[in-house]
């Protein structure tokens, strides 16, 4: 085992036998099940078995009251599959990682470079400005920018010369995606920066010595030596952007009539009757429903994770 | 975190850019980024503007985010009669118990799991390893079920207890990292000495990991200021238990004409968290750089 305490020759020597072990490292034992016991309880209570209990739920007609017990099998998983709003909501929720990821990578690691760039002056002050709607809430400065935009219109409409609603069917999704990039942009400048940091100085070097220009060295060097740090951090985006939620759903309430709706926001309608800011009632409760769409996202999610993991596997191999 | 601020400028190649960063090449950029990161920060601004306008100056403004005459009664009004200073209240009692708990928690086991002599300690880090990997967002059917059987919907334990849950995970994997790296020389002192368990992870443990407490510390609290979702849930029933962030969304709904105080509303929400993070944006930044290496 790792732990060093019971590695001292004396305590080795005395091993074999089991009465041998020493009395702290009995405590250990017993003790480091009882410094995981709050952890453990937590997750196995609101972590672990809410994945089963909802697959159990998934099979039952329920409408938030009393017990789940009309039992209907697999049909809520046919009529998920078949609605054309859940694949609307995930149509929109894919466009929405389709559209962000890359864009806000590109420009992350763009404004990463000029930001780590030793003879770049004030880095710590863009850095600051760039970051900040990081630490925001996403719920309540969608709702701020959703009055900003329906201040905007009108002044967006003559200079367009055409009618502009950003908050329209036509353009209500691209604002949530433009929001949704505005808002977590700094996290990706920051895991560039952190990355770009870890390229060793004596590449740099070696490659000027070598006669590589500026674009050269980018190619060559700094992009191979920030691959393993980007993988994640693409990795994670991706994720991050197949679980939006609060962005559509504080920003445009996934209106008008579902234009900007994902599916976050459409499980939230089958448990709670109503969703968003605009607040489209007149959906019929059914908590079995609603897990079943919850299941179908997560095994697409998860598929899309492993299909990355596989990629990247492919990739190192080769 | 320093290899970034402070790569050694002589021996600094000009690696990238070195084309745009002569001259007047480098001035056009910084005014490019000073009008980028003015247009950046615009929303804030206009709605920290807007907070102190008049209903019909609201409407007449468009998106000019200066007052003509600043109407300072407007935080009053948002403070006292629209409950903020409830909402406030709420948002730092759930956020300060959430973030105690989860240093707490997550250090002792990450303690147990990075340096005690546990028995099954391989099993347990597989688990978490692969629970990570699970899209955890969606499960929220059975956690109010749950919620409710433990008889505490509508109270701060619902929100607190939830939201512990959900960071565990996550800084356990951070801690345990974090504790392998700490020397074991002090231990063995202390077990010489006859420490139990608890005064070693108290005494020695807890000090020498401060660093990662300050970093899952930072995490935990910005993520629970600006939690929505949770508070929204659990609180549904129950407005004088709402957070900042629930109190606003139940704010739009109840005085969608009062769009000044919204603002208002907003501002003291976000004014908070800008102040911490502008004061310790180091450690913010440390903190997520840090995370994504490990």
């Amino acid at each position: 085992m790792s732990s060093q305490i019971a590695s001292t020759p004396s305590q080795v020597a005395l091993r074999p036998g089991k009465r041998a072990v020493p009395k702290h490292i009995r405590n250990e034992m017993i003790g480091s099940w009882l410094f995981v016991l709050p952890m453990l309880t937590l997750t196995l209570m609101f972590s672990i078995y809410p994945i089963f209990r909802s697959l159990q739920i998934t099979m039952y007609n329920w409408y938030g009251f009393g017990q789940p017990d009309q039992y209907v099998g697999l049909r809520h998983f046919q009529s998920v599959l078949t609605d054309k709003w859940f694949w609307n909501a995930f149509g929109n929720t894919l466009q929405y990682a389709v559209v962000l990821v890359p864009i806000q990578l590109t420009l992350a690691l763009i404004l990463a470079l000029i930001l780590t760039n030793p003879r770049m002056r004030f880095t710590s002050f863009y850095r600051t400005v760039y970051f900040m709607p990081v630490v925001t809430s996403v719920a309540i400065v969608a709702i701020v920018v959703r009055m900003m935009l329906q201040r905007a219109a009108t002044p967006l409409s003559e200079m367009a010369g055409t009618n502009i609603n950003p908050l329209g069917p036509d353009f209500a999704m691209w604002s949530v995606i433009g929001f949704g990039m505005w808002h977590s942009f700094g996290y990706n400048l920051v895991y560039f920066m952190a990355a770009l940091a870890t390229v060793p100085e004596e590449l740099y070097d070696a490659a000027k010595v070598d006669g590589a220009n500026w674009f050269q060295r980018l190619y060559y060097v700094t992009l191979p030596g920030i691959r393993p740090v980007a993988t994640i951090i693409l990795f994670f985006a991706i994720l991050g952007s197949m679980q939006v939620f609060e962005q559509s759903f504080a920003l445009t309430g996934g209106g008008p009539y579902f234009a900007s709706e994902v599916v976050s926001g459409y499980i939230y309608r089958y448990v709670f009757g109503s969703g968003g800011v605009a607040a489209q009632g007149g959906t019929t409760v059914n908590l079995g429903y609603a897990s079943a769409a919850s299941f179908i996202m997560n095994i697409l999610i998860l598929s899309i994770t492993l299909g990355q993991l596989l990629i990247t596997r492919q990739r190192n191999r080769n | 975190m320093t290899a970034i601020a402070q790569r050694d400028p002589r021996r600094s190649t000009d690696f990238m850019f070195a084309p745009l960063l002569s001259g007047s090449g480098k001035l056009l950029l910084h005014l490019a980024l000073l009008a980028i990161g003015l247009a950046y920060i615009f929303p804030f601004i206009w709605m920290a503007g807007s907070a102190l306008k008049t209903n019909s100056e609201f409407f007449s403004a468009g998106i000019n985010p200066f007052p003509a005459a600043p109407q300072w009664n407007n935080f009053l009004i948002a403070w006292n009669e629209a409950s903020f200073s409830r909402y406030m209240f709420n948002t730092v009692f759930t956020t300060v118990v959430t973030t105690l708990l989860v240093i707490w928690f997550t250090s002792m086991a990450g303690y147990a799991l990075g340096k005690l002599h546990m028995p099954g300690k391989k099993y347990l880090l597989v688990a978490i390893g692969v629970l990570f990997f699970l899209p955890a967002g969606y499960t929220i059917i059975p956690v109010i079920e749950i919620v409710r059987t433990l008889g505490l919907m509508n109270t701060y334990w619902a929100v607190i207890i939830t939201a512990t849950a959900g960071g565990m995970l996550f800084n356990t994997f951070l801690f345990t990292g974090y504790m392998r790296t700490i020397p074991n020389e002090l231990e063995e002192a202390a077990v010489i000495d006859g420490a139990t368990l608890w005064q070693r992870y108290l005494f020695i443990i807890l000090p020498l990991a401060r660093p990662m407490v300050a970093t899952v510390g930072l995490f935990t609290f910005m993520s629970n200021w600006n939690s929505f979702f949770g508070p929204l849930v659990f609180t549904l029933g129950a407005p004088e238990l709402r957070t900042l962030a629930v109190g606003m969304f139940a704010f739009v709904g109840a005085t969608s004409r009062d769009w000044p105080l919204l603002c208002m509303g907003a501002t003291i929400s976000i004014v908070p968290i800008v102040a911490v993070y502008i004061f310790l944006q180091r450690y913010f930044i440390e903190a997520f750089a840090g995370a994504v290496k490990s």
